[in-house]
Parts: structure tokens; C-alpha cells; sequence
């Protein structure tokens, strides 16, 4: 027994760490073996436990204790050089906050799941909206999906006096997402309820007005459900039940139509059933639909339908994830490798001068591994710092940009909040702890390679350093040169192809034009008086002293979502073949809309109030783009021609100038408008009808007038998103240019980081050679000859890095245009432009950044360089 | 205030130099064997005073026939004597204190 208890002891004993193991080891054992015949005798086998015991306690102790000592020591250090403790956690904290802020946006759109859902990851959703007939058919598959529900989503109510934006559920809503309601009726949410409502108790049971009709508050949702596309969130659930003139997408028998696809369905799997037996069972029903005759394209090929998960803030196609991820990543790592190598050369560079600190330690007993440990604690203290400042600015950037998400001109409101959640604060401390090992790692090792010898000697130099091809220091060059070229190519693209938008590029004059909305369906008006409504206000209009001109549309121009996503038909004519179209873009053109927006027509005519009266029996007229002329009729002579969009029949009388006009080699999409019929106010679009209003003079009397004009005729009438123009221009643009300047930062913050190492790299090369450059200096070298000889060093250093940066870039160039065909676009128009620009910058800031520490070699005096020795 | 074990430390270093083995047995005597020093909680602390500077190996060494080789001797420093007088002050004044609450209670 006592003889199997020293021998755990020694074992034990020789876990203590080095240090102490080399001044005490021996003596801790020693009094073991002395004492442990006593401690059996006195204290028994217990004595014995607590003997082994205490050992084993003590070593993690003192480990600890080690580690405290190296805390304290590494903060001693850093004190000493703030200047290099500030730099780093500044280079470090953009290193780290940049990954963050990624990870951040990435989590809030793809990784969070849906607020009040049960059991998000078994919710699947139809990829594309579908019909009710579509949702009816997957219902009825009980073996796979144990619920499922259809929804229109972001709809406007105007409940009471404001405007409410919530969904149109099936009965089967709430049950499907596993929120306990027992409800049967109109439910709002929970937000809704407190902030509106200020939580009033007796909610539940009220009777409120609803689009004008009374209806009663069946129940309040739980806290944070937001619906089932939480980022569109939703306030209100209509039931299907309701009557259509209250909601008026419930019109034209929607339900028992399947060419009306404009319902999201929701689905949850039956626990047995998998997403992709479910997915296979989804397109089958839709195919079996289709031969039912219910769709006329019934010959498409391939999968028809898909399902994804949809149990996030919003339905994700899974081949996304790797795109993001590989982007995100490719862009992530580059920013934190290149402020990692920065800080690695920093390192080297202090490691070196700091050769006879380590080398009397290594002298006086210092494990080499007690030493890394060391200077390891620096980098991760150093890492650390960077990371709680990367994380602020995390913070900080995402909070600005979840602010300018929530100003976004979208028809609908968005809630997108980007900030951190405990799980980025996870991510930032990972990704600082790896940081710190990353750039600490390679400077210890090579710090304590020192052979100490001559370190110790007074004056001594420890190695005169020619020009090492493959040396440490040169290859993280050469990877920060060629990395932050390969930033400065990415982000220079995602730069140049966001001012494509971020400039709203509105080729109309914005100035003393006004915008307004209204929607009276929601008012509670029946679609006669909408149509009546709008007959007078147009009168009204015209009479109004302070307004030039006015039009409705559907969308104010200008908008950077302008992207065209119709089909349209040319009919053969003529001995040519017929033409489809795809992604053009519709827009609703009232009366007097290209006068409101002072834009000539080139050819024909523009719509007058006489093409609003619905000419249901001919064929409406309809007014072209100048592209999408083109693209439809090459230089033949449009005027009279036929189209076809969605088996209605339209009529060209004009072309227009384009409204949006080209921006960096992207041309804006073809645009086809059409006029203001009944059925587009009866049924308009979330955002309400729009009108513009061109004031005759600067200031706000114009739109108090209509709005006056408005309230004159019905006080109940909401009048909503009023601003100017310009307003309505710079909001939508906002996101855009910030996003560019962000990633212009990006780029801007790898430029910096190489040539600030370069000049590090020169500088400490420089110091190096002091002695080397003074004999050569005083065996009659030249300023010129001496400069030449440290900037061919980095001048090689650039040279190679920026070859390997450019082909890095190149890479990634093509698998960004294989992803996405705009992106494409855009890279072909730019690709000279940044191929060849972004290099020479670099090489020339680089160079730059060589000379100034280089230039110090020519004023070495050889007699005191020489008199060091 | 002092730690206890530092304190038992110190005391049984202030009549004179002992080894760590001297020490242990020291302090189980004082204290009527209620204490015990365990050997690794009585390196790391003896470490740790060393550090603190209130002891410091000595270079001593006693008689030859009392002498192991092998072990090192500890004795105090000025600044450990005035520590452990200090501590004893402190601890005399305390007791005082008590003393004098007791008599007043009866």
C-alpha cells in the first residue's frame, strides 16, 4: 500500500511545472519518502489519500499560479510599448470586428430560428408562392406533413387609423408553427398589443375596426412571434374565413383558383418522414396538378416545386449556405490573415530585440515551453484586447445598419436586426483565442530557437542577415502583400457593383416633385368608389394652383429594387419569329406620368386619362423603354405593334427614354408600363398607389394642398409615406452607399496593413544591416547604391506577392461570376479597370512605404555604425 | 493578515534555519498535531514566501552529522521577522480585545 502510494507520488510530483519542478521537485519528494512511514502510522490509509491528494492538488496550482505570473508579465510588457499594444488591438480589433459583423448579418438571416415556433428545423416551406388548389393537394399528404398551412404574407390593414401590416392565414396557421392559440379569428401579435395597445387587458374580445369593417380581437399571440416569415415581420393574422370585401386579396375567388399563385405554404414533417421523401411527394402533387390541366406550362422540365427549411427568419435555399459561407469566409479570413501576418512581423520584430531578455531566461531555467507559453500569453492578452474592440465595432456597425435597414423605403416594413447575439460574442472569443495563437505561434517559436551564446555577449551581433529567400518574415510579406491585393480586388468589385445602385442614377429631374400614398381598398371603400375616388381627386388635381402635374403608379421610379422580373411575349409578325422577353419590368404609368416626371417621349404618345377607363374588350395600350424596344424590335418602328404579358394582349403607343439610367456598364432592365386600370387600385400592391405630385414651386404647399384636397373629400381617407422625391431617393440608396464604403474601408484597411509591414519589414532589415552598410559606405558605396540594394529586397517581396495576390484574385473573380450572372456583368465591365489598377496601387503605396525607412540606410554614419563593434 | 500557513511557517523559522521535513514536524508539534503541512502544499508555500521575500534559502548549513546534502535550509529575512512581529501584535491586540468583552459581560 505505501509503496503503491509513492509511487502515485512520484508520478505526481513530476506533473509540476518545469520551473518549479527543477527547485523543488527533488524536496517535495524527498519529504514524501521521508514522511510518509509517519502519516501511514499516525493518520492510517486516510493519511495516505491526503497525502497523494494534496499533490494532486497542488500541481494544477501552480500551473495556475504560472499562468498568473505570465498574465502579469505580459501585461508588464505590453504597459512598456503602448504605442505597439494600442496598434495592435486597434489592427487587430478590425481584424476580428470585420469577421464578426459578418457573422453577425449571416446569423440574423440564415442561422436564427423562427421567435415562437416549436421545433423550427421539422418546418419546411414552399420555395415559390403557389395556389390555394397546390396548398389543398399537399394538405391532404398526412403520412408526410402532420400539418400544413397557407398564408399571404405582408399584407396592409388598416386597423382603426393606421396601417397594420400582418398575414391572411388558413385555419390550420397556428397549430402548424406550434403556437398555443385557441383562437378563431383575427389575432394580433404580441408587440402589437403592447406598443399599440399599450397592453390593454381587455384586448381580447374588442371590436375594432378592420379595413373599415368591425371585426373582434380573438386573441394576442405569444411573446416575440412575429408570424412565419419573422423578417417581414407580421402584427396581424387575418383568417381566410373573413368576407372579401374586407381583405381584398380574398376577391376574385381566389381560393378555388390555381393560376393565382399567391400563397406561401408552410409545412411541418410528419416525425417519420424526411425533407426529402417530403420534397420528391411535393413535386409529384404538382405534377399530377398540372396534368390535371390546371397550369398551362405543364411541360416545364426538371423539379418543379421545392421545399426548404422554414423554420428560420426566412425561407433558405440550401445552396446558398456554402455560397455565403465561401464568400463570407474567403473575405473573412483574408481581412483577419492579413492584420494576423501584420502583427506576426510586429512580433518578430520585437522578438528579436528582444533576444537577451529570453535568452538570460532560458539561461536561468526556463523550459522552452514555459517561454512560448510566455510570449503566447501576450499574443492572446494582445488578441484578446483586439477582440472585446472588434466586438464594439461589431456592434456598433451592425447597429447602424439595422437602424438603416429599418429606413429602407421597402412597401412593407423590414426587421432585420443584425446586431450580435451571445453567439457572435462566442464566435469573436473563439476567433480572438485563434488569433492569438495564430499570430503569437510563430514568432515565440522562432524567438526561443535562439542559440544564447552570443545573444549574451555584450555587443555581439547574433547573426549578420543576407538576403534569406524563404525566411519568416519574407514569406508573411509576401502572403500580406498578396492578400491584401486580393481584398483590395474583391472588395474594389463589391464597391464599384454597389455604386451601381447606391447611385439612384434617375434620369428625371427630382427637384420640387413629391410623393404620397393612398389606399382606400383598405379604407373600406367597395371598387366603384375607389374608382369614383379616383376620378375626382384627378379633377381636384388639376384645379390645384400649386401642383404643376400629377400621376399615380404603383412603385415610384428610382428604386434600386428596379429589377424586371416579367415575361413578355412578342407574337410572330412579319416573317420573324416570336420573341420571349424575360425579366422586364412592369410598372403602372397613370395618366400624365412621363409630363410628372419631365420626360420627353421619343416616339407616340403617352397614356392620357381616357386609357384608365377599363377597355376590357381591346387590347390596352402599352408605352416601351427605348431598351425594351429595342430588345423587342431591333430598330423596326414599335408604334402599333402587339405584346403579350400573361395572355393579356397590349398595344404599343409610345417609347420613353429610360427613367433609370446605365451606371458602370450594367444596363438598367427593359421597361414596360402599362395605365392605371381599375383592377390595379382595386387590388394594389402593399405599398398602396402612389402619387407624384411636380409642385410648381419649391416648399411644402403642394402636398399640403392635395393632402388637403384628400381630407375634403373623405377625413377617414389615410394619407401615408409622404415625402419628397430627393427623400425617397437618398433612403433608398443609403444601404447601398454605406455598404460600399464599408467594404471600401475593407480594402483601404489591407492597403494600409501591408505597407505599414513593409515599412516594418525595411525598417528592422535596415537595423539589421547597420554594420554591413557602414563598411560599404566607407569602402566608397554610394546613398544611391545603398538605397538600391534594401529596396531590392522589397521590391522583390511586392513583386512576388503581388503576382500570387493576382492569381489569388483572379480565382476568385471567376467563381464569382460563375455564381452570380450580374456579378458577372459587372466583373467583365470592371475587370481591366481593377486587374490592373488595384496592382499598381498597392505595388506603388508599397513601394512608397519601402522608401522612407530605406532611405534611412543612406544616412548611416559608417564611423558610428563601425565604432559598435 | 497573515495566511495561517505562513504564519506557522514563519514562527517555526524564527528560532532557527530548518529543511522543509524540520518545518512540518515543527509546526505537527506546536500544534498538538492538528496541523499538518502536506509536502507539496508546503513547496508551493515556502515558493511563494521566497517570492514575497519574508524567507530565503540559507547557505548555512548545520553541523555535519545533522546535515543532509540533499535538503535546503530556510531562515528568515528582515522583512519575514518583522512580518511574523507585526502579525504577532496584531494577533495580541485581538485577543485583548476579547478578553476585555468577556470580563465585561460578567
Amino acid at each position: 500500500m505505501i509503496r503503491f502510494c509513492l509511487l502515485v507520488y512520484r508520478r505526481l510530483a513530476r506533473a509540476f511545472p518545469h520551473e518549479f519542478q527543477i527547485v523543488y521537485g527533488a524536496d517535495v519528494v524527498q519529504l514524501g519518502e521521508d514522511a510518509i512511514q509517519e502519516i501511514a502510522k499516525t493518520h492510517g490509509v486516510l493519511g495516505l489519500v491526503r497525502l497523494v491528494a494534496d499533490l494532486a492538488w497542488r500541481v494544477p496550482v501552480e500551473y495556475f499560479s504560472e499562468i498568473k505570473q505570465d498574465l502579469i508579465y505580459a501585461s508588464r510588457v505590453l504597459m512598456k510599448s503602448p504605442g505597439v499594444a494600442v496598434a495592435a488591438v486597434l489592427s487587430l480589433g478590425l481584424g476580428i470586428g470585420v469577421p464578426a459583423v459578418g457573422y453577425s448579418e449571416v446569423n440574423a438571416l440564415l442561422l436564427r430560428d423562427m421567435p415562437g415556433a416549436r421545433d423550427p428545423k421539422r418546418l419546411l416551406t414552399v420555395e415559390k408562392p403557389t395556389s390555394y388548389v397546390h396548398f389543398e393537394r399537399y394538405r391532404e399528404h398526412r403520412e408526410l406533413f402532420s400539418g400544413v398551412t397557407a398564408y399571404v404574407e405582408s399584407l396592409p390593414f388598416k386597423f382603426e387609423h393606421e396601417r397594420v401590416f400582418g398575414h391572411l392565414v388558413s385555419p390550420e396557421y397556428f397549430e402548424v408553427i406550434g403556437v398555443h392559440l385557441a383562437a378563431d379569428g383575427v389575432v394580433i401579435s404580441d408587440r402589437f398589443w403592447r406598443e399599440r395597445l399599450n397592453s390593454a387587458p381587455d384586448s381580447i374580445g374588442r371590436s375594432v375596426r378592420l379595413n373599415g369593417h368591425l371585426v373582434t380581437i380573438a386573441g394576442i399571440g405569444p411573446k416575440d412571434f412575429l408570424g412565419a416569415t419573422p423578417i417581414v415581420p407580421a402584427d396581424i393574422f387575418v383568417p381566410m374565413s373573413m368576407q372579401p370585401d374586407l381583405v381584398p386579396e380574398l376577391g376574385e375567388n381566389v381560393t378555388r383558383r390555381s393560376d393565382l399563385k399567391v400563397f406561401r405554404v408552410l409545412m411541418r414533417l410528419e416525425p417519420g418522414a424526411t425533407a426529402k421523401s417530403a420534397n420528391a411527394a411535393a413535386d409529384t402533387i404538382a405534377r399530377q396538378l398540372d396534368g390535371e390541366g390546371f397550369d398551362a406550362d405543364r411541360n416545364k422540365k426538371g423539379q418543379q416545386v421545392r421545399l426548404l427549411p422554414g423554420g428560420g427568419a426566412m425561407p433558405r435555399p440550401p445552396e446558398l449556405l456554402p455560397i455565403i459561407f465561401g464568400f463570407m469566409g474567403t473575405l473573412m479570413s483574408l481581412i483577419l490573415g492579413i492584420s494576423c501576418t501584420n502583427l506576426a512581423n510586429m512580433l518578430l520584430a520585437r522578438a528579436a530585440a528582444r533576444r537577451k531578455e529570453i535568452a538570460i531566461r532560458l539561461a536561468v531555467g526556463a523550459s522552452r515551453f514555459r517561454l512560448i507559453r510566455q510570449l503566447l500569453t501576450e499574443s492572446i492578452l494582445l488578441a484578446l484586447g483586439g477582440g472585446v474592440a472588434g466586438f464594439f465595432f461589431a456592434y456598433w456597425l451592425t447597429s447602424a445598419a439595422t437602424t438603416m435597414y429599418h429606413k429602407f423605403p421597402t412597401p412593407m416594413p423590414i426587421d432585420l436586426d443584425v446586431r450580435p447575439d451571445w453567439t457572435v460574442l462566442a464566435f469573436t472569443f473563439v476567433l480572438a483565442l485563434i488569433a492569438g495563437v495564430g499570430f503569437g505561434l510563430a514568432p515565440a517559436l522562432a524567438a526561443t530557437k535562439t542559440d544564447f551564446g552570443p545573444a549574451l555577449k555584450e555587443g555581439a551581433v547574433t547573426r549578420l542577415r543576407g538576403y534569406r529567400r524563404f525566411g519568416l518574415r519574407n514569406l508573411l510579406m509576401v502572403y500580406q502583400v498578396s492578400g491584401s491585393l486580393m481584398l483590395l480586388i474583391i472588395t474594389g468589385f463589391i464597391v464599384l457593383g454597389f455604386s451601381n445602385m447606391s447611385k439612384a442614377n434617375a434620369k428625371f429631374d427630382p427637384a420640387n416633385l413629391y410623393l404620397l400614398s393612398i389606399d382606400p381598398v383598405r379604407d373600406g371603400y367597395s371598387p366603384n368608389q375607389t374608382a369614383s375616388l379616383f376620378e375626382k381627386l384627378r379633377e381636384r388635381l388639376q384645379g390645384a394652383p400649386a401642383v404643376e402635374s400629377a400621376a399615380f403608379t404603383d412603385v415610384a421610379p428610382g428604386n434600386m429594387f428596379a429589377l424586371g422580373s416579367t415575361v413578355f411575349t412578342v407574337p410572330a409578325a412579319g416573317g420573324e419569329p416570336a420573341k420571349v422577353l424575360k425579366s422586364v419590368k412592369k410598372d403602372i404609368a397613370g395618366a400624365n406620368y412621363f409630363k410628372t416626371l419631365r420626360v420627353k417621349v421619343s416616339a407616340g404618345r403617352e397614356f392620357s386619362s381616357r386609357d384608365e377607363e377599363d377597355a376590357s374588350n381591346a387590347a390596352q395600350p402599352a408605352i416601351l423603354s427605348e431598351i425594351a424596344a429595342a430588345a423587342m424590335f431591333g430598330s423596326a418602328d414599335p408604334i402599333g405593334r402587339r405584346i403579350v404579358n400573361e395572355k393579356e394582349s397590349f398595344e404599343v403607343v409610345g417609347v420613353v427614354p429610360d427613367i433609370q439610367g446605365e451606371s458602370l456598364g450594367v444596363k438598367p432592365p427593359p421597361a414596360v408600363f402599362v395605365p392605371l386600370t381599375k383592377r390595379a387600385y382595386t387590388r394594389p400592391p402593399s405599398g398602396g398607389m402612389t402619387l407624384m405630385v411636380r409642385a410648381s414651386a419649391p416648399g411644402g404647399d403642394a402636398i399640403n394642398e392635395i393632402r388637403h384636397e384628400i381630407w375634403a373629400m373623405d377625413p377617414n381617407l389615410s394619407v401615408f409615406n409622404v415625402r419628397t422625391m430627393n427623400e425617397y431617393l437618398e433612403q433608398s440608396t443609403t444601404i447601398m452607399r454605406w455598404t460600399s464604403i464599408v467594404y471600401g474601408g475593407f480594402g483601404i484597411f489591407g492597403l494600409i496593413l501591408a505597407s505599414v509591414g513593409l515599412a516594418g519589414v525595411t525598417a528592422y532589415s535596415v537595423a539589421q544591416r547597420r554594420q554591413e552598410i557602414g563598411i560599404r559606405m566607407a569602402l566608397g558605396a554610394r546613398p544611391g547604391q545603398v538605397l538600391r540594394l534594401v529596396m531590392r529586397e522589397g521590391a522583390g517581396l511586392v513583386m512576388v506577392g503581388s503576382v500570387v495576390g493576382f492569381l489569388g484574385a483572379w480565382a476568385i473573380a471567376r467563381v464569382l461570376s460563375a455564381i452570380s450572372a450580374e456579378m458577372a456583368e459587372t466583373l467583365s465591365a470592371k475587370q481591366p479597370l481593377l486587374m490592373i489598377g488595384a496592382p499598381l496601387l498597392l505595388a506603388g503605396l508599397a513601394m512608397l512605404a519601402c522608401y522612407f525607412p530605406a532611405r534611412r540606410s543612406t544616412r548611416i554614419d559608417p564611423v558610428t555604425a563601425l565604432r559598435q563593434e | 493578515m497573515l495566511k495561517t500557513n505562513w504564519f506557522y511557517i514563519l514562527l517555526s523559522l524564527s528560532g532557527q534555519e530548518q529543511h522543509g521535513y524540520g518545518i512540518m514536524n515543527d509546526v505537527l508539534e506546536r500544534t498538538n498535531g492538528q496541523i499538518r503541512l502536506w509536502p507539496a502544499t508546503l513547496y508551493g508555500t515556502l515558493k511563494r514566501l521566497i517570492e514575497a521575500e519574508l524567507i530565503e534559502e540559507s547557505d548555512r548549513r548545520p553541523a555535519a552529522e545533522f546535515d543532509d546534502a540533499r535538503r535546503r535550509y530556510y531562515r528568515l529575512t528582515k522583512l519575514g521577522r518583522s512580518m511574523l512581529d507585526t502579525e504577532g501584535q496584531r494577533l495580541e491586540q485581538l485577543v485583548g480585545v476579547l478578553r476585555k468583552r468577556k470580563l465585561e459581560a460578567l
